[in-house]
C-alpha cells in the first residue's frame, strides 16, 4: 500500500509542479474519488458483442499505450439500461471508464451523448496530465452508442431489402 | 542542483544564447545546416522564404539565419556549435539546444544505430562532465556540466529504447508522435485488448514468458517495418507502427510486473 501511495505520489508530482497554492499538497494525491473507483471499479466485464441490442465502443490512447471498451445495453426505446467496461491504463482512466459506465446508466443515448469529458475530469478531479483519460471516457461513450446506432441501421437495412 | 540554482542558470543561458544568436527560431533548421557541412550556405543560400527540409518550411524569417557560437570564458567565436568544450580554452559551455542526441554520440541521424558506440561514447562523456570530476572548475563551469551531463544521460537513455529512439527521430522531423490522443482502430485495439486480457488471465511465468517472447517478436517486426515507412517518407505509417510499437512496450512492461 505505502509503495502504491509513493507510486501515485511521484505520478502525479509532474502535474503539481506548477502548482503553488496553499491546497497544493492536497492535489498530489489521486482524488478519493478516483481511489474507489480504482479499488472498487463497478461493471467490470462484458456483453456480447454480436447481441443486437449492445453497443460496444473500443477507443485507445496510442501515447500511454491504453485501451478502454465501453459496453451499452440499450432497449428498444433508445434507454440506456446497462453497462460494462474493461480498461488497461493508468488509474485515472480505470476511474473515468468506471464513472462513465455509471454514468450512461438509466439515460438516453441523445443525454449520453452530452456527456463531456470535463464533467468526468472534474468529479474525478484529474490532474492536467490525466485529462486525456477523460476524454478516451467521452469517447468511448460516443463509440459505443455509434456502435449500436450502427447495427439498428444494418439491421432495418436487411429487414427492408428482405 | 535545486530547482532555484537550475532556473537561474536556464535563464542566464537563455539571456546568453539569444543575444549571442541573431535568430533562433527551432533547431530543426541547424541540423539541416550541419547536415549539409558547408557552414556557407547558412550565410547565404537560403531561400528568401525560408529554410525549406523535408519539404516543410519552419523558419518564415527572410535572410540570413546565424548560429554563431561565442565562448563565454575567452572569447573564441567560430561558426561551428560547440558541443560541450570551446575549442580553444576547452572550457564547459552551456547547454545548446540545437544540437540533437545523434550528434552528441557522434552518430548518423538514421534509426539502426550500434549500441557499442552509443555506451563507449556515454562513459567516454561522463568521464569528461561527471559533476564529481569536476571539483577544480569554476562553479559557472560545475552548472554548466551537470546540465550537460543531464542532457547526454537523457540522450542515451532515449537512444537506447528503440522505441524512443523512434519517435525523437520522428520528432527531430518535424512530426510529433502523440498529437493525436483517441484511436478507434478496431483491429489493433481488438488485438491489443486481447493480449492484455491474455496477460492478466496467465497463471505462470512460463505463459508469461511464452506471451513475452511472442510480443518482442512483434515489437521487431513492427520496429522493421517502421524503418522502411520512415526511410520511404511515408510518416503516417511510420506513426501507426509507433503507436503499435508503445502498446507491445506497455505489454511487455505489465508481464514484466507480473513475473
Amino acid at each position: 500500500m505505502m509503495l502504491r501511495q509513493t507510486a501515485r505520489k511521484a505520478l502525479l508530482g509532474l502535474s503539481s509542479q506548477r502548482n503553488f497554492s496553499p491546497v497544493s499538497f492536497a492535489s498530489r494525491l489521486y482524488h478519493s474519488n478516483v481511489i474507489d473507483h480504482y479499488e472498487n471499479p463497478r461493471n467490470v466485464g462484458s456483453f456480447d458483442k454480436n447481441d443486437s441490442n449492445v453497443g460496444t465502443g473500443l477507443v485507445g490512447a496510442p501515447s500511454c499505450g491504453d485501451v478502454m471498451k465501453l459496453q451499452v445495453k440499450i432497449d428498444s426505446s433508445g434507454q440506456i439500461t446497462d453497462a460494462r467496461f474493461k480498461t488497461f491504463g493508468c488509474g485515472s482512466a480505470i476511474a473515468a471508464s468506471s464513472l462513465a459506465s455509471e454514468w450512461v446508466k438509466g439515460k438516453s443515448m441523445e443525454e449520453v451523448l452530452t456527456i463531456k469529458n470535463s464533467q468526468i475530469a472534474k468529479h474525478l478531479s484529474l490532474p492536467p496530465v490525466k485529462l486525456h483519460c477523460s476524454m478516451l471516457a467521452e469517447d468511448a461513450i460516443r463509440a459505443a452508442v455509434e456502435d449500436y446506432k450502427n447495427k439498428q441501421a444494418e439491421a432495418n437495412g436487411e429487414t427492408v431489402e428482405a | 542542483m535545486n530547482k532555484a540554482t537550475k532556473l537561474v542558470v536556464s535563464i542566464s543561458t537563455l539571456f546568453r544564447q539569444t543575444r549571442s544568436s541573431t535568430f533562433r527560431c527551432n533547431p530543426i533548421p541547424t541540423i539541416a545546416i550541419i547536415n549539409s557541412q558547408t557552414h556557407l550556405r547558412r550565410r547565404e543560400s537560403l531561400e528568401p522564404n525560408g529554410l525549406r527540409f523535408a519539404g516543410r518550411v519552419f523558419c518564415s524569417e527572410s535572410g540570413v539565419k546565424r548560429s554563431f557560437f561565442k565562448c563565454w570564458n575567452c572569447g573564441f567565436s567560430s561558426e561551428k556549435v560547440a558541443f560541450l568544450f570551446c575549442d580553444s580554452c576547452r572550457s564547459i559551455q552551456p547547454v545548446d539546444d540545437s544540437v540533437d542526441y545523434f550528434q552528441i554520440f557522434g552518430l548518423e541521424k538514421k534509426y539502426e544505430i550500434d549500441d557499442g558506440i552509443l555506451e563507449g561514447k556515454y562513459k567516454d562523456w561522463q568521464k569528461k562532465l561527471h559533476p564529481d570530476l569536476v571539483h577544480n572548475k569554476s562553479k559557472k563551469e560545475r552548472d554548466y556540466a551537470a546540465e550537460q551531463s543531464a542532457k547526454v544521460t537523457e540522450a542515451c537513455r532515449t537512444l537506447t529504447k528503440r522505441l524512443s529512439r523512434a519517435m525523437y527521430i520522428m520528432k527531430l522531423n518535424g512530426i510529433n508522435v502523440n498529437e493525436e490522443d483517441t484511436i478507434t482502430d478496431p483491429a489493433l485495439l481488438m488485438e491489443i485488448m486481447e493480449l492484455r486480457e491474455a496477460i492478466a488471465e496467465a497463471n505462470d511465468s512460463n505463459e508469461l514468458n511464452q506471451i513475452r517472447s511472442q510480443v518482442q517478436e512483434k515489437l521487431k517486426q513492427w520496429s522493421d517495418s517502421f524503418v522502411k515507412a520512415f526511410e520511404s517518407q511515408r510518416f503516417d505509417e511510420a506513426v501507426k507502427c509507433i503507436q503499435r510499437m508503445t502498446y507491445y512496450e506497455r505489454a511487455c512492461e505489465e508481464i514484466v510486473k507480473k513475473l
